[in-house]
């Protein structure tokens, strides 16, 4: 295997394995920066099979604003995994940025994480041991930086964000909306191409809920990334580009929020 | 080639671990308590057994050396009042020789005569009464009940008789189980063999008081290690989030592995420390109130060596534990799969 681990401590990625694994990219107007193919997952517990997802299909252009909702069971959750290279599929394909996960060991997974990938969560999910500064700087720190320019760094993301007087701050010192905005900064510290968010409203008030709306709007337009979302945040889905439907571990319906007619309700 | 690499930041695992285990601090604390008593218990059970050791030798010496007297009391009469001659032929054997000597003052002996041979002298402390004069080889058994030879060197080549005309009686005693040959008058070997009965019993004696004592130390060993594990365990269930937030910012499996064994590795030094101290002063004064604060600090003196052996054992002891009982849940940790490790609801 690609990634062998040596005994100073630092893990080898084999680079030229990763560009083996590397589709061909055809040059597309609109790149494609997550592609899944007839995907499906299955849960074997005990003697029970449950098939989370039925064989999902699609595609996620770079930029993009995805939202992807579905009611609870629907494979949402399993989904959402599968294109955050949380879990590997039983069977199908998920190519990031033209590598086929499955064919990654942990090591190189760990890789994608940290250098493509930018993580939300509901919970927030800081560590709370750590400020403000230290929790925007863990992911520059697995990524190798060096502390005094990924300080720097953590700072201005950190003032992007609109935190900057809170940086010496633990995360039990703050409110859930600071708390989510340094969230969403440390998502950006190794500058990813995509950014995973998990009902990142849903801990939040109304008010609160629409500022970090707002917020991730104008940074993806800032800095290019791709934002995909699971949510059932209205104003959510009504800020995205693309929405996705999915239901029984089948995307059932791809469309842009104006051609849907949400009708004042919320999904659950 | 150019080769990426995710480091395995070995400061940030320490940071972590260190700010965690303040936050987390009366969980922690248990488990330290848990490794302490664990090390406590062995040491001491080690201890015991030194200060054991170091009493009952002492008991020994004190016992042979009285059986000592005694025989040469046989052979010259009371001690009380009398003359002795000694040649000091090296360096003297605290724990028989000297002890002897001040026996022998005790139980009465008015007045020494001492010579040394070889460049040997007499230690100083050991006559406080007695009147204690240095003689020329010659005259040392002059109005003697007794010439004791006594030190590390030859015996002297003398003119026994010679020397013995001007002694009281003429018995020469020597301690070593040395000979002295060409002289009529009586010699006595202080010293005795053991017989091999004798040494078997000793031997028998140690090794079962070893076996038992290593049963109970492995016996408690173990169950500290279970119940390290287990609060390792406990650990990596309730950190389950924190796991899986870490692999999501790019986390190796190793690093968390290592986070895991740091933290356990630390608790083991803390634990075997004050476990170390602990048992030491446990055991300590359960033999000061037994058998009195002067000899077990004697016995103390005697195994200061074995003592100091045994606390960097208890010490290492108490590392290991830690860590073993941590590479189960330490995998455990590493093996987590993000996605298990971080939804809370469907």
């Amino acid at each position: 295997m690609g990634g062998q681990e040596r005994t100073n401590g630092t893990a080898v990625i084999d680079a030229a394995r990763f560009a083996r694994l590397f589709a061909s990219s055809a040059d597309e107007e609109r790149p494609v920066v997550i592609r899944a193919v007839d995907v499906k997952k299955t849960y074997l517990k005990g003697t029970q099979e449950t098939r989370a997802l039925r064989g999902a299909t699609l595609d996620i252009f770079k930029g993009e604003y995805l939202s992807i909702m579905g009611p609870s069971g629907s494979g949402k959750t399993t989904l959402f995994n599968m294109i955050g290279a949380l879990q590997k599929p039983t069977s199908g394909k998920v190519y990031i940025d033209q590598v086929d996960i499955a064919q990654l060991d942990h090591n190189e997974l760990a890789w994608l994480r940290c250098r493509k990938i930018g993580y939300i969560f509901q919970t927030f999910n800081l560590i709370q041991v750590m400020t403000c500064l230290e929790n925007v700087m863990l992911p520059m720190s697995f990524a190798g930086m060096e502390s005094e320019a990924a300080r720097e760094k953590a700072i201005q993301i950190l003032k992007m964000v609109g935190l900057a007087h809170r940086v010496l701050h633990k995360p039990a010192e703050l409110s859930g909306g600071q708390q989510q905005r340094v969230a969403i900064a440390r998502s950006l510290a190794n500058s990813p191409e995509i950014v995973l968010a998990d009902e990142p409203t849903a801990n939040l008030d109304q008010a609160t809920g629409t500022e970090m709306i707002e917020l991730l709007a104008e940074l993806k337009q800032r800095l290019g990334v791709t934002v995909i979302a699971a949510t059932h945040d209205l104003k959510m889905l009504q800020k995205s580009d693309r929405i996705l439907w999915i239901e029984d571990g089948r995307i059932v319906k791809s469309a842009a929020p104006s051609e849907l007619d949400f009708g004042g309700e919320e999904f659950k | 080639m150019i080769q990426e690499q995710v480091r395995l930041p070995v400061r940030v695992a320490f940071e972590v671990v260190m700010q965690g285990i303040r936050i987390r601090f009366g969980r922690s604390l248990v488990t330290i308590m848990g490794v302490m008593l664990g090390i406590a218990f062995l040491m001491s059970i080690l201890t015991g057994q030194a200060l054991r050791r170091g009493v009952s030798e002492e008991e020994r010496q004190r016992i042979e050396v009285g059986r000592m007297a005694d025989f040469l009391a046989a052979e010259m009469g009371p001690p009380a009042g009398r003359t002795i001659g000694l040649i000091v032929t090296g360096p003297m054997s605290d724990s028989l020789e000297e002890r002897l000597l001040r026996l022998l003052e005790n139980r009465g002996v008015a007045a020494v005569n001492w010579a040394g041979y070889g460049g040997a002298s007499l230690p100083p402390t050991v006559f406080t009464r007695a009147r204690v004069e240095n003689q020329p080889l010659q005259r040392v058994a002059d109005s003697a009940s007794a010439v004791l030879v006594m030190g590390a060197g030859e015996v002297p080549a003398v003119d026994w008789d010679g020397m013995l005309a001007q002694a009281r009686q003429r018995v020469v005693a020597v301690t070593r189980r040395r000979q002295v040959s060409g002289t009529g008058a009586t010699v006595v070997n202080l010293e005795r063999e053991l017989q091999p009965e004798e040494l078997d019993r000793v031997h028998a004696a140690a090794r079962r008081e070893r076996y038992r004592g290593q049963w109970i130390v492995t016996v408690s060993l173990l169950v500290t290690l279970i119940g390290i594990a287990n609060a390792m365990l406990m650990s990596v269930t309730e950190r389950f989030r924190e796991i899986g937030t870490m692999k999501c910012l790019g986390a190796l499996s190793a690093f968390v592995r290592l986070m895991f064994l740091i933290e356990s590795g630390f608790m083991g030094i803390v634990g075997g420390v004050s476990g170390c101290a602990l048992g030491f002063l446990f055991s300590f004064a359960a033999y000061a109130v037994t058998y009195g604060l002067v000899l077990t600090l004697v016995s103390l003196a005697g195994q200061i060596g074995w003592l100091l052996g045994y606390m960097g054992v208890a010490l290492l002891a108490g590392v290991v534990l830690s860590v073993i009982a941590a590479i189960y849940p330490a995998g455990i940790a590493s093996r987590m799969v993000p996605a298990d490790a971080l939804r809370s609801n469907v």
